[in-house]
């Protein structure tokens, strides 16, 4: 299946939603540090949230047309793509229940972390999600070399997240005395960067599954399996833009 | 070999096997303990899964769900040996502990054993072929005969059969574990419950507690897979899919709920636990290991809930027949959406707050622990907000199966479809908003009392919608009683008594004086079998023909409703009765003072007699598989069109695509027709219509 979309532009605006997220980002920071504004994080996530939704997890596709011959694969690729839907609206209430816990343990106090690191994984995980969007933009465009590159940088930039949080900044945080079990923010803080981590790692299994399948060329043409691996990392993503404010950035510093 | 029959192999197996077990965990148990432990809980556990793993062997052989139960127990083990030898390793002073491994070994292992499961059953094979890149096939064939219950098929009609049988399975262990704590009520004192019985660690009392709070969870997961097995076995037909959207998937979700069943059975064995099935910390961070297995069964079967939902949603969105419009979906598939919605949502918080008391128990997080700065409410706030609207997940299936059958047994039109198909998404919407109102003595905020007071009594109007419906559609209409209709009425009548004793729970300064007592019980089993066991039996009842081609006897379906239905009655009016009159829930015994001896004794005889009319099912249903009285045809003549081709159903369901043309419920209006099949290469057979005498006025 090849986009009536022109490629250049597609990647175009991937690029252009990757600046603008960036931005935002380094806006939140900012805002954080300066005049720690709970509302105005709260909305800054939101927009985070929305334009990954629509730019890069393409929430609109849910929509198309196709027509109506149950057996053909775009109209598959539909029920899929409705099924994965449904599964991500099920496990968002997950990091919904777990975002509950942590305002009704921690209100408006925040454990005390590493903040420079904490903006590091967060740049790499988003940075990751931007070459996921080109890996994915080539593949429907039948650059399978340049899909095999962009997917393994995304895989590379995804462990380093996953080793970042949880070799480097469980350690540092162990370290300041912040244990899983020393009170509810080391319980909420290990336990949500733990959810948060359990699904990277399985969404970096299922690079791993797209990146080699895709080498063997078994996505050429049939590319719906790259969508549903990239939709599922960019959710991945979509979670920590609301942890990482949940968890670094809103209220004071408690120990 | 080849003449014996399979049963009686696995039971003799079953007995074989259990003493094996038995004899195992004997020697596992000397080796740590250095002590003979009779009645311990180690013997009994590897007896219970090796003897049940020996009883599938016998009957099946060594595929499906025998490979599957034997991986788990070897995975059960392996996981159990890792995390005892990493802390062997690490020089941990607790290696085993007093159930043979320590709980964090328990977990690991119970959690890989669950994995393992899977494996073994061959569950996920095609997914491992996908990952690599291998395809397989797009329908896999069935072997005929019964051998393919019992091991994996993605034929949604097949797994709906197997969540029917899995149901019915749970509802008897569940219910003869009711017949053993009714029967220690019957009479104030403790009877042979007493301090001095032992048994799997615990005494009387503890056991008592324990069977209370496998009861209430071992129901609660049997309704589960009975809603799922109504669900699977007959949304794709009435919506005209070959399949559900997702076979493997719907198989998965099927398979992954055996697991969670076994580690519900073993945490009866591990100490169990005495917490109810709402599991409240800090009670539940505090009791044996079995409350593990208690939250990782719950955690697991909740996988199956979730999974069966997205199933179901995805069919109903994607493969409806032509011309099906939103207004023109039979009733009890907007039940299944409604359903479908809670299911998909909201079970992940229950997962999610058992999860929290398993790693507070396991690490430590002091999440719950009031002590540490956590907060015991929170885990009350997550854990209602699946599990109020899990009722009515249990209920909105019957509820769309009384609306589905109640047109075809008084021959009239539906009253008001649009109002009942949305009546059904407004008590899923509503009951989003209503989990509070169980914590109204819990000391949550005295100002959030009012508005989950008014969010409760704000449930009664859609089903109060539902209720005028029914009636006005059985107003002057000719009925007829056969057994699936005796059990729609019963289910009216039922469900009606359970929902009127609802709103006084749910006005506050009634609770305040309710909460926790017999009245509360009364109220729930009477929504519960007004709402999910009568409805489930009129659904066998009445697709039973189509599975067999044979129908159950109607004799002993009206002796199973006429013994069922006012034994019903005692055991419910009883409890509310001493429920107003102070009797608290959950509790072993009760002071003679009370007076209410008589009243418990006539319940627990309410309760046998429920049992004895249960028997009385399960052996009509089996019977009748082999010896029913032949039904190829439109049984109950119905416009539905499953009942528009022959049964037993074909394998891929509808030979010939059909086309909806009318309006579902028309019954009794002369030129209306509901479906239409396309006219080129027609091989269903015409069945000669029933004239319809009367018209509706």
């Amino acid at each position: 299946m090849v986009h009536t979309q022109d490629k250049k532009s597609l990647l175009g605006q991937g690029i252009v939603i990757f600046i603008y997220l960036a931005v935002l980002t380094g806006l939140e920071f900012f805002v954080a540090i300066s005049f720690n504004s709970v509302p105005l994080l709260v909305v800054v996530a939101l927009v985070k949230a929305g334009l990954v939704l629509y730019y890069y997890m393409h929430v609109y596709k849910l929509n198309l047309e196709s027509e109506h011959d149950d057996e053909s694969y775009d109209y598959k690729a539909g029920t899929n793509r409705l099924g994965l839907w449904l599964f991500l609206v099920s496990d968002s209430f997950v990091f919904g229940g777990l975002m509950i816990m942590r305002i009704n343990l921690l209100g408006l106090s925040r454990p005390e972390l590493n903040q420079l690191l904490g903006l590091g994984v967060t740049a790499v995980l988003l940075i990751s999600s931007f070459f996921m969007n080109r890996g994915e933009t080539l593949i429907h465009n039948g650059d399978r070399r340049g899909f095999l590159l962009n997917t393994a940088v995304t895989f590379l930039l995804g462990l380093g997240f996953l080793l970042g949080v949880v070799l480097v900044e469980w350690r540092l945080a162990i370290e300041e005395g912040l244990t899983a079990s020393s009170g509810p923010a080391g319980a909420a803080f290990f336990m949500m960067t733990g959810m948060h981590a359990f699904h990277v790692f399985t969404g970096l299994i299922l690079l791993a599954i797209v990146w080699i399948n895709g080498r063997r060329g078994l996505y050429d043409v049939k590319n719906y399996p790259v969508e549903a691996a990239a939709v599922y990392w960019h959710f991945v993503d979509v979670v920590w833009i609301f942890f990482y404010p949940a968890l670094y950035l809103i209220g004071t510093a408690v120990h | 070999m080849r003449n014996t029959n399979p049963i009686w192999k696995g039971l003799l197996l079953l007995v074989v096997g259990g003493v094996v077990g038995y004899g195992i965990g004997l020697g596992l148990d000397l080796l740590v303990s250095r002590s003979l432990n009779f009645n311990g809980s180690v013997a009994s556990a590897f007896a219970l899964l090796v003897a049940v793993t020996a009883f599938f062997f016998g009957l099946y052989g060594y595929h499906g769900i025998t490979r599957g139960l034997a991986f788990q127990v070897v995975g059960t083990l392996l996981g159990g040996f890792f995390v005892s030898g990493i802390r062997a390793l690490v020089g941990s002073d607790i290696i085993f502990g007093t159930f043979f491994f320590s709980e964090p070994a328990w977990v690991f292992g119970a959690l890989v054993g669950v994995l393992a499961f899977l494996f073994g059953v061959g569950v996920v094979s095609d997914w491992m072929k996908w990952a690599r890149g291998i395809d397989t096939p797009e329908h896999h064939e069935d072997e005929p005969g019964w051998q393919k219950y019992f091991g994996v098929s993605l034929d949604h009609k097949v797994i709906g059969i197997q969540y029917t049988v899995t149901a019915l399975v749970l509802i008897a262990i569940g219910g003869s574990f009711a017949l053993i704590f009714r029967t220690e009520l019957a009479q104030s004192q403790l009877q042979f419950l007493t301090t001095t019985f032992k048994l799997f660690n615990q005494t009387g009392p503890q056991f008592y507690n324990t069977l209370m709070s496998l009861h209430g969870i071992i129901m609660i997961i049997s309704i589960l897979l009975g809603i799922s097995g109504m669900m699977n076995y007959a949304v794709p037909f009435l919506v005209g899919a070959h399949d559900m959207a997702f076979p493997r998937l719907n198989a998965f979700a099927y398979w992954i709920a055996v697991p969670a069943s076994v580690l519900m059975l073993m945490s009866l064995v591990l100490g169990g636990f005495d917490t109810g099935w709402t599991g409240y910390p800090p009670l539940s961070a505090r009791a044996p290991v079995g409350m593990q297995m208690f939250f990782l069964g719950v955690f697991t079967a909740g996988w199956s809930s979730i999974l069966g939902s997205l199933n179901v949603i995805a069919t109903v969105v994607r493969m409806r027949a032509k011309g099906m419009t939103a207004m023109r979906v039979p009733i009890f598939v907007w039940a299944s959406i409604a359903t479908s919605i809670i299911a998909l949502t909201a079970t992940q918080l229950i997962g999610l707050s058992f999860q929290l008391v398993m790693f507070q128990r396991l690490v430590g997080m002091p999440f719950f622990d009031a002590a540490k700065g956590g907060n015991p409410v929170l885990f009350q706030h997550l854990f209602w907000f699946y599990s109020h609207p899990a009722v009515y997940v249990f209920v909105l299936p019957g509820l769309g199966i009384i609306s589905e059958f109640l047109p075809v047994f008084v021959r009239k039109p539906l009253f008001g479809y649009r109002w009942i198909a949305m009546s059904s998404l407004g008590i899923a919407l509503v009951g989003f908003t209503v989990w509070a109102h169980h914590m109204f003595t819990s000391g949550m905020n005295e100002y959030l009392r009012v508005p989950f007071m008014y969010s409760t009594l704000l449930v009664a109007v859609p089903t109060g919608v539902k209720f005028f419906s029914w009636v006005a559609t059985i107003w002057g209409g000719k009925i007829t009683t056969p057994t699936p209709m005796l059990f729609v009425i019963g289910a009216i009548i039922v469900f009606l008594m359970g929902g009127l004793t609802g709103p006084p729970n749910a006005a506050i300064a009634l609770d305040l004086h309710l909460h926790d007592t017999y009245w509360v019980v009364g109220h729930f089993h009477d929504t519960i079998f007004g709402g999910f066991v009568f409805p489930f039996f009129a659904a066998i009842y009445y697709w039973f023909p189509k599975a067999t081609g044979r129908r159950m006897n109607e004799f002993w379906g009206k002796v199973h409703f006429w013994l069922m239905t006012p034994s019903f009655f005692v055991l419910t009016l009883g409890m509310m009765v001493i429920g107003l009159r102070g009797m608290r829930r959950r509790i072993v015994d009760y002071d003679p003072a009370l007076g209410f001896d008589f009243t418990h004794l006539l319940m627990t005889i309410g309760g046998f007699l429920i049992a004895l009319s249960v028997l009385i099912f399960f052996i009509n249903l089996f019977y009748s598989i082999k010896h029913g009285e032949k039904a190829e045809g439109n049984v109950w003549n119905s416009r539905s069109p499953e009942w528009q081709v022959p049964s037993p159903m074909p394998v891929h369901n509808y030979d010939v695509p059909f086309e909806v043309v009318g309006e579902p419920y028309d019954y009794g209006l002369a030129d209306s027709k509901y479906i239409e099949f396309s006219p080129n290469g027609s091989k269903h057979i015409e069945f000669e219509p029933v004239p319809e005498v009367e018209k509706h006025h």
